[in-house]
């Protein structure tokens, strides 16, 4: 509807998405859209319009994106271009040696100024009318620059492409669109003791394997994300016929030596033995090597991490990071609408592991945890199917039960965190919607408590 | 023209028709097997020392380096005891997401057959496309360019000894892969 009143500019913008009274009626109701105490969903959050633009807005351009690893772009010009939520940006080494992220989207007439996934430039120069943006994203020349003699307002310096905060934690680097967002330090909190399993188990840290897989999947982005977070329950099930080629029969996962653990929505779900992922890989030189480094983790790591570095388990950082231990993927779920999701995966190793391990890794992955995978490959349908019922009216008023291990909190002499008894849990699925639900009703970071 | 050039020597030892004829029933043959998912019996038709390759794809400048490599991800880098595993991971009872079973066929065509220097060896190019459907109404739709080396073994049968399927997707529209290309 055309309005007869235009409000001032600015403001017409902000409101295109969503009527401000729409967004303030909506994050009032989130609270009984999520039950996190009870365990119980309302289907309509991966399935309305709505809520998936409130998403965007509260939760992918507040958050901190993994946007890339430190070894993915070595050099000075090195770039990939990726996504947060569905703004489309660059990630970039600039002159600086520092990373940059800014948007993909001309200041101009908002053309895609990087057609490339990967590569290495000096400039991007949009394809339209020939401007050109350095590595930082600063607009460094417009084509013909004389046509704006006389009166102009082309000021450069206030037409560089929109960036992002970019932080790192120990070599994974992660962007911000929301200068209130608190740092990423704080935003991981205590989830920082977990990640370093992974990141800082060796005093080389990780690096990342060339070459990334990508697939898309019709599910909203958040069935993969809770999975990941702390679905261990669905492995012997959905996984069975995996398990059952490769290793004859399905693990044991045993309560008594496995958790949840989650911080602000992050969320890690395994047991302590050691080795069950890893295992998984088909390589008994990855085997040997993580037993014979075992003692040297339990230096870096204390003894009851060095448990974990390649143990059955997996992980979720808020909101779409998510990474198994052992097998050594990192994946991301990028949102392409409510109803559908970008897997974006890699694989990760030791940078001081030996060379020859890098192809037990890279094709150990591939059998296992990428789109032809003999694991993954069972996953996505559950995820599709799980969204895709709620096409039906009735259907979507059902409430989803999420309610295992209610009372499984423990307190945990060493692990840091919330910790509960038992893998076979649904602790940190509540753990991660609730802090979602936080972030959908919070306006602004101040109302986001810490968890 | 000069025939002393090796290159021309290749050239003319010609590929006969009934070879051809025989590479495509071959080709036809395999593609058959696969939509009936008679994979132990397609199994059959590879060489022990199988190279199957799909690597991931990626969309680079023309400047920058190749758009896939052998050292990158890929969606099969494998052996025969990978594909093995694939092969009785989809025949297991409870591979749940292939029960019902998804109706599919794989198209082969443009089969050009290229001479090698190995007598018994020749380089194979085609199309393939892959029409899958599952359950009441997901489809998906995979294409890709081969490159394959297919041999005749001492017995006499033609069989695939090296397979590069090359994606035109560099982001697979699909869930998964659960078939061969």
């Amino acid at each position: 509807m055309r309005r007869t009143n235009q409000p001032e500019w600015e403001n017409r913008v902000s409101n295109l998405s969503m009527k401000t009274d729409d967004k303030a009626e909506l994050a009032a109701k989130i609270n009984d859209l999520v039950d996190a105490e009870e365990g119980y969903l309302d289907r309509r959050i991966f399935w309305d319009e709505s809520v998936y633009s409130l998403e965007l807005e509260r939760v992918f351009a507040r958050c901190w994106i993994f946007v890339a690893h430190d070894s993915q772009l070595p050099e000075v010009g090195d770039f990939i271009t990726s996504t947060i939520g569905e703004d489309a940006v660059i990630v970039s080494r600039g002159e600086d040696g520092k990373i940059h992220t800014f948007l993909n989207s001309c200041s101009h007439r908002g053309n895609r100024v990087c057609f490339a996934e990967v590569g290495k430039a000096r400039r991007f120069t949009c394809n339209f009318h020939g401007w050109s943006f350095g590595l930082d994203g600063t607009l460094k020349n417009v084509a013909r620059p004389q046509s704006y003699d006389g009166r102009s307002n082309l000021d450069k310096s206030k037409l560089g492409l929109h960036q992002a905060r970019v932080e790192s934690y120990k070599g994974m680097h992660f962007a911000c669109f929301d200068p209130d967002a608190p740092s990423l330090e704080e935003y991981l909190g205590d989830y920082r003791w977990y990640l370093d399993i992974i990141l800082d188990n060796d005093e080389g840290g990780i690096e990342f394997i060339d070459g990334n897989i990508k697939s898309r999947i019709k599910c909203n982005w958040k069935f993969p994300a809770e999975n990941f977070v702390g679905d261990s329950y669905h492995a012997p099930w959905t996984h069975s016929s995996a398990l059952i080629a490769m290793f004859g029969k399905t693990p044991n996962m045993r309560p008594e030596r496995s958790y949840h653990i989650n911080a602000n929505g992050h969320g890690w779900e395994g047991g302590m033995d050691f080795i069950g992922n890893a295992a998984t890989l088909k390589s008994p030189q990855i085997v040997e090597y993580l037993r014979e480094q075992e003692a040297k983790f339990a230096e870096r790591l204390g003894k009851v991490r060095s448990r974990m570095v390649g143990s059955l388990s997996s992980a979720n950082v808020f909101p779409n990071l998510s990474y198994l231990a052992g097998h050594n993927t990192f994946r991301t779920w990028n949102p392409k609408g409510p109803r559908e999701t970008e897997l974006h995966t890699w694989v990760f190793m030791n940078a001081n592991a030996p060379e020859e391990l890098k192809e037990d890794y890279r094709r150990g992955v591939m059998l296992t945890f990428s789109p032809a995978g003999v694991f993954e490959m069972d996953d996505g349908e559950n995820f599709e199917n799980c969204t895709s019922v709620n096409a039906g009216v009735i259907t979507r008023q059902q409430k989803l039960h999420v309610g295992m291990g209610l009372d499984s909190r423990i307190e945990h002499e060493e692990l840091k965190g919330n910790v509960y008894q038992s893998q076979i849990n649904e602790a940190n699925q509540r753990a991660f919607y609730q802090r979602w639900a936080d972030l959908m009703s919070a306006e602004t970071w101040a109302d986001v408590p810490v968890r | 023209m000069n025939q002393t050039e090796p290159n021309e020597t290749r050239e003319h030892r010609a590929v006969s028709i009934e070879l051809i004829n025989e590479i495509q029933q071959f080709l036809y043959r395999e593609a058959r097997l696969l939509d009936d998912e008679q994979l132990y019996e397609w199994l059959e038709l590879l060489t022990e020392d199988i190279h199957y390759w799909m690597p991931g794809v990626q969309a680079r400048y023309r400047k920058d380096d190749a758009r896939f490599s052998s050292d990158r991800m890929a969606f099969f880098d494998d052996d025969l005891e990978y594909l093995k595993i694939r092969v009785a991971r989809a025949k297991q009872p409870t591979a749940w997401a292939e029960d019902p079973p998804t109706r599919h066929f794989h198209m082969v065509s443009n089969i050009e057959v290229e001479p090698t220097d190995n007598p018994s060896e020749w380089t194979v190019h085609s199309l393939i496309l892959n029409n899958r459907h599952r359950n009441e109404d997901d489809e998906m739709e995979l294409k890709a360019r081969r490159v394959d080396l297919i041999r005749r073994t001492e017995d006499g049968c033609l069989k695939l000894a090296r397979r590069k399927v090359i994606l035109l997707q560099t982001v697979l529209q699909a869930k998964n892969i659960n078939t061969f290309l």
